[in-house]
């Protein structure tokens, strides 16, 4: 996708990535072909739902009805049908934007609102 | 690039949790004690009714506090799920026995939100918190004032009822 001068990248891997959008002031996550907004508690949310599916749970359960995990995230059209390889692809995905984005307020915190 | 995430909330993800388990934690003791209510009105204990009444809105009260701090400060409160809430008891004074459990352990749980926040630098949530640290001196000393009526008084003969007569008589004086 065209990545303008206000999706600032977040964290990036093989199979998507997190972009910021300031002039929105919400993120976009790009996985699986598309691209799809989401306020700040939204992916949060998503985030929480993504990492409470038991993998290992789905791995080893027989059944072909638990191949795939439909997740519906909240404040969003957007609903998302995965298999578990994507299920994992997409936990590394979220779990590094996290990681980004706490880095940034440390950042921000230590270098830019330092008190006069 | 904008620090989006603390221009949102200033709750960091774990203090978030913990303050939602907090606000699980008084609404369950609400509801504990308006079963203790219930108990003490089926057995004839007006007064006790009326205290565990009391008792109960003040502890939605105290959720209700942290519920909007939460939401204040651009985290997410989370309305609690209440399960398993006792309906039985043995007898009057068990019931205030596990009144001043509770307040013991909601008295440990502040304690330990402090400390969390304490170590995750959180100083505003401190400060907000030091209500409750005050509010549980008196909570535990009114279940502990009452619990020491039934050593006072006796159990035995019209005991519970002069038991009963004197639990709105307590009443916490701060220095």
């Amino acid at each position: 996708m065209q990545v303008s001068e206000h999706f600032k990248e977040i964290f990036r891997t093989e199979n998507g990535c997190v972009y910021q959008r300031d002039n929105k002031g919400c993120f976009a996550v790009d996985f699986g072909g598309y691209t799809t907004d989401y306020k700040i508690p939204c992916f949060f949310a998503l985030k929480r739902l993504v990492d409470n599916i038991d993998l290992d749970a789905m791995a080893l359960n027989p059944r072909k009805s638990s191949d795939i995990e439909i997740i519906s995230p909240c404040g969003s059209e957007r609903c998302y049908v995965l298999t578990l390889r994507e299920l994992i692809e997409f936990r590394e995905l979220l779990a590094g934007a996290r990681v980004m984005l706490q880095l940034n307020s440390i950042l921000h915190e230590r270098l830019y609102r330092i008190a006069v | 690039m904008r620090d989006l995430v603390r221009q949102k909330t200033s709750l960091s993800e774990e203090i978030e949790k913990i303050l939602n388990d907090q606000i699980k934690q008084e609404a369950k003791a609400s509801a504990t004690y308006l079963s203790m209510a219930s108990w003490c009105d089926q057995h004839g204990f007006g007064n006790s009714t009326e205290f565990f009444y009391k008792q109960s809105g003040e502890e939605r009260d105290h959720m209700l506090k942290i519920f909007k701090y939460v939401n204040d400060v651009g985290g997410k409160a989370i309305s609690p799920e209440v399960t398993d809430v006792p309906n039985n008891f043995n007898s009057l004074r068990a019931i205030f026995e596990q009144a001043l459990e509770q307040e013991i352990a909601n008295t440990q749980s502040i304690s330990r939100i402090v400390e969390q926040c304490y170590k995750a630098k959180d100083y505003t949530t401190v400060t907000f918190l030091q209500w409750f640290l005050k509010e549980q001196v008196e909570e535990e000393f009114i279940a502990r004032r009452a619990l020491e009526l039934f050593d006072v008084i006796g159990e035995d003969g019209v005991g519970l009822y002069m038991i009963d007569k004197r639990i709105p008589d307590i009443k916490y004086q701060a220095e």
